[in-house]
Order: C-alpha cells, then structure tokens, then sequence
C-alpha cells in the first residue's frame, strides 16, 4: 500500500482533521515510513500463531456487574462542552439520520 | 407498468435489527440505562468519552445475547471479541462505537416466523454485541442541534439475518417473532415506540428463478412496521421500475420519510462511510466457560414455537387458540398451570381467551390476580364436562356469582343458585307434556316432518327449567313423546 496525497486528503476528511499542506507533506511521509515497517513485519512467517488482539493476555475476564454507579450529575457533564444549554450539548445543526 | 412485470420479479430482503437490553446499567460502565431521564444526567466520564477512561463490559448483556443465542439456536463463541467502528457524529462522543465485527458473540441459527398456520425458519447470519449512540434534537433550533447523550452506551444486541425474508409480511412477521422472543426471555421491552426494537432493512429484487442476489439498498432505521411495510413496498417498486426501464440498482443506503412514503440516499457516494474497524486495544476476549453458559441455558423459559406445536398436537387447540395463547410468556404459563389441573384442555382455552384475557384487557391486571384460584377454575370446567351445570349457564350466572364470592366451591354456589341441571327424567317430563300441550300446531307440524321444530321445544324447556334442564336426556325424552 502506498500513501500519496489522495489518500491523505480522504483520512483528513474521514478524521474530520484540517491540515495544511506542510502538514500533510509530512504525514505522507510519517504513514509511508509506518507503512514499511509494518510491511517488514508481515514478511514473517507467521503460520499456526493466533492472532493477537488483546496485548494484557489475562485469561479471565474483567465485567462488571449489573450496577448503576459512578453516574456524573448534567452540570459536571456539561461543564467542559464547547458549546452548551441549561440541559443539552450543542452542535451546529448536522442532519445526517 | 403492468401488474404482470411485478410478479415476474422476487423480493430479497434481509433484515438488521436492533433490540436495546433491559438491562440497569450499560453497557461499558455504571450509567443507568433506562429510557426517559432528564436530558444529560444518565452519563459518566466513559459515556461522555473522557480521555483516560477505561469501558468494562456489563456481565448480563453477555448473559442476555447468550440466552437469546441460545433460544434461536446460535453457536456461542467462548471468545468473542469487540472492536472499534470509526465515524464522526456529535451523538458519538468517542468518536468510535464499540461493536463486533471479527468475532460475534452468536453464529448462525435460525428464527421461526409464522405465516398464517405454518411457519417458516429465517436462517441468521450471526448476533453481535455493541452500544447504543445518543440522541440528537434538530428540531429545537433553525440553527443548532441539541445532544442528549443518556443513550450513549445502551447495551445492544445486532440481530443480522441471512437474506431470506420475502416480502413485507414476512418482515412483520419476523419483527413481531423477535419482539414476541425478546419479551419471553426477558432481555428487552422489544417496545418499537421507545425505540428498544429498530430494524434496518437491505431490500433487492431479482428476475424469479434467478439464484443471484440483485444489488441491493439499506432503508436505515425503520422504528415501526407500519412504516418498515411502506418503504419496503415503495422500494421495491423502485427497484423493478429501474430495471425495466434499463437502468440498475445501486448500493445505497436510504431515508425512509414517512410523510412523503418515499425513500431517498442518505449520503453520496464520495461520502461513503469507511468505519476503519480495528480491534478495541481496552477491552479483552469475553471469555465464557461451561458454568456461564449452562446457567443461561436454565435460565430459558419454554420458547413461543414449542409452545405452540405443544398446544396444536398434545392439546388439539386450533391454530388461532394457540396463537392466542403463546402470544405472551404469562398467558402460555397460565394456559399450561391450568391444563396441569384439568383433562380438558379445550375447555380451558376457551376460558382464558373468552373471559381471563379479557378481564385481563379490562382491569390491567395479572393473570396470576385473577379472582378464581386454578382449581377452582379446573372445578368449574369439571361441572360443564359432567353437564352438572350447562355451558350458558355455567358462562352467564356461575362465572360472575363466582368471581364475586371466589372462596366458595363451584359446585356449592352452583348449588346454591340452582343452577345444577336436571336429569331427572319425572320432572323433565311434566314440563315436556307442558311444552307440547301449549303447542298444538307447532306439534302437529314436526309430526308431518318439519324436524327442525326440535329447537323451538328444547328452547321452551330451557326456557321453562331456567336454563337447568340437561340436553341430552330432554332431547330423547321429547323425542320419545313426539314419536308418531
């Protein structure tokens, strides 16, 4: 795979990031460099190993129990949203059902 | 376009629904997780997608998918694992929603819909886990657009069939299965009102006969089916239409807008959504051992489609009374205490469905209140089946004498209100010669063969014993005298 300014402009649009173009310059470089290593890394033969998705392998699992607790009150909810009312958060308007 | 183009064509659809968990909590953390709630006050520092949070997964929406699993006969996986679905939306604090993509928690099984009086298996490609969004209000403002975020990490089930269903009914009958289920088991309201059931639906059509799916369209967020039914048939319509005139159907998702009945895309295509799933590096495996999965599998009730078989073939119900009587969980329980105390059954499903569900309907109460104790009510039935009481008297005048004085025994307030029918063949006779003697003509006219007169004398007996005299010996008896 090979990063090139398309496709960094389509993550800038999927990330909803805005980026200037030095910046984007040297993202393209930063993923392409990511992009070898990890490319390195598939070149091992990695028959008969399962894959690993969970990097703590506990062996037990760590639920909880049906229990409401730890609830914040609405104004310390709302205390460090950019925008706000007396009850909701507010956005500009993005209709998108 | 003619009706015959239509039918030359055959609906694929293959349904997404969404069941919100009754759960307390949700899904990842301690919020409460019921419906309603002033706007904002069910949420915590992971609901709202603080940095430095860490989600823990809610052991009973594992028990809940387990047992739903379990009823439609799902493999479990005893290492299911979540992942991260990447979009940006305001109602979507961390950016991500925490699902299943590579390992669901169910694989494959099936759910029995019913289609008139047979029933047909919808096979299911797989059950996952996930959270639920919040809720955003566009309506307040011309401007701006308000987050309730209570909703945010609701746990819930992704229910995801097979592309088996084939038409709007079968999508009914499959959305009222699943609710009907849900409810059953106990692991959702299955309300579509409150939104705890919503489905999505890909809809294609393809030439009769052909075995290759068309491309097909998802109609997102279908919260009623009597909306689900509209855009189903409106798109369906659509689709055909298309091909006909030469053009082809395009993968898309559409809106549904109930007011207009039309659907319409609900993004470009440069704006497709690309979810970037990659596994949640903060949540483990959920691993579940034989002790887990056995305690759900004792925690399933008898399931609506057993019930039914049992009902038709054990009971000899018809399949509209057995309908009936699976329809909810409480009723079928009821339906099969009272059968364990009484030979007959039919009696008893008659019962229930003539005058305890509808004095259910009427007081809003339970079943289990209902004033007569199921002996008692076994008792009662025992009086009809021996004709100790007729089935009008019995229904009319014993039910309600007894629903006022439920202590005492049926047979000793029959008895009481002298409502026990006679057999008492001295009796039964002077009344019959009244009968005839009263009637002249009409005696005269059965006698030259107009039989059906029989009725208006079993009438006047009735009508003269006050609903106490016992058909089978009146009927011989007026026969023997009306004898030519």
């Amino acid at each position: 795979m090979k990063i090139d300014q398309q496709l960094i402009s389509r993550l800038e649009q999927l990330t909803r990031l805005e980026l200037t173009e030095a910046e984007k310059f040297r993202l393209e470089g930063d993923l392409n460099n990511i992009l070898a290593m990890v490319e390195r890394l598939q070149s091992l033969d990695t028959t008969g190993v399962e894959p690993l998705a969970y990097i703590n392998d506990e062996g037990e699992n760590t639920w909880r129990e049906d229990e409401v607790q730890n609830q914040a009150d609405r104004e310390e909810a709302l205390k460090n949203a950019p925008d706000r009312d007396e009850h909701y958060f507010r956005t500009l308007k993005v209709i998108d059902l | 376009m003619s009706n015959s183009i239509y039918e030359q064509y055959e609906t694929v659809i293959g349904l997404e629904v969404h069941v919100q968990l009754a759960t307390r909590s949700k899904a990842f953390c301690g919020d409460d997780a019921s419906f309603g709630g002033e706007p904002n006050t069910h949420v915590s520092a992971i609901s709202l997608g603080h940095p430095g949070t860490l989600p823990r997964l809610n052991k009973q929406q594992a028990a809940y998918a387990v047992r739903l699993g379990l009823a439609l006969g799902c493999r479990i996986d005893p290492a299911s694992a979540f992942d991260r679905k990447n979009y940006f939306y305001a109602d979507l604090p961390k950016g991500y929603q925490i699902t299943q993509d590579r390992r669901p928690i169910c694989v494959g099984g099936a759910l029995p819909i019913k289609l008139g009086e047979t029933w047909k298996e919808i096979r299911l490609h797989h059950i996952h886990m996930e959270e639920d969004a919040g809720k955003s209000i566009h309506d307040q403002d011309p401007r701006f657009s308000f987050i309730d975020l209570n909703r945010a990490g609701v746990p819930l089930l992704e229910v995801v069939t097979e592309p088996e269903l084939r038409s709007a009914e079968e999508v009914d009958a499959f959305m009222s299965g699943m609710q009907q289920l849900v409810r059953y088991l106990g692991i959702s309201d299955g309300n579509m009102e409150e939104g705890s059931m919503r489905c999505d639906c890909n809809v294609s059509v393809r030439r009769r006969g052909d075995t290759r799916l068309g491309e097909r369209c998802e109609i997102k967020n279908l919260n009623s089916m009597r909306y689900a039914r509209r855009a189903i048939a409106y798109e369906v319509k659509r689709q055909i239409d298309l091909i006909e005139a030469g053009g082809k159907v395009a993968q898309e998702t559409l809106h549904f807008d109930p007011d207009t009945g039309v659907t319409s895309p609900l993004r470009s295509k440069e704006d497709a959504h690309d979810y970037r799933y990659f596994p949640e590096p903060d949540l483990p495996p959920v691993l579940l051992d034989k002790i887990f999965l056995d305690a759900q599998e004792r925690a399933l009730p008898a399931l609506p489609w057993h019930l039914y078989v049992q009902f038709r073939n054990e009971y000899q119900l018809t399949d509209y009374d057995a309908g009936l009587l699976i329809e909810d969980r409480e009723t079928a329980a009821y339906f099969q205490a009272l059968c364990a105390q009484t030979p007959h059954k039919k009696a008893a499903a008659n019962l229930i469905i003539n005058k305890i569900l509808p004095w259910r309907r009427e007081t809003g109460a339970e079943l289990a209140d209902f004033p007569l104790t199921l002996p008692s009510l076994a008792a009662f039935l025992q009086l009809i089946d021996e004709g100790k009481v007729s089935n009008a008297i019995a229904y009319q005048r014993l039910l309600p004498a007894l629903m006022e004085n439920p202590s005492k025994a049926p047979l000793a307030l029959a008895q009481e209100l002298e409502l026990i029918q006679t057999a008492d063949t001295d009796l039964l006779g002077e009344l019959a010669d009244q009968v005839l003697a009263a009637n002249p003509d009409k005696v005269a006219a059965y006698k030259k063969g107009k039989t059906g007169l029989m009725g208006f004398f079993m009438g006047e007996m009735m009508r003269l014993s006050k609903g106490q005299a016992d058909p089978k010996t009146t009927t011989a008896l007026l026969a023997e005298k009306l004898k030519v």
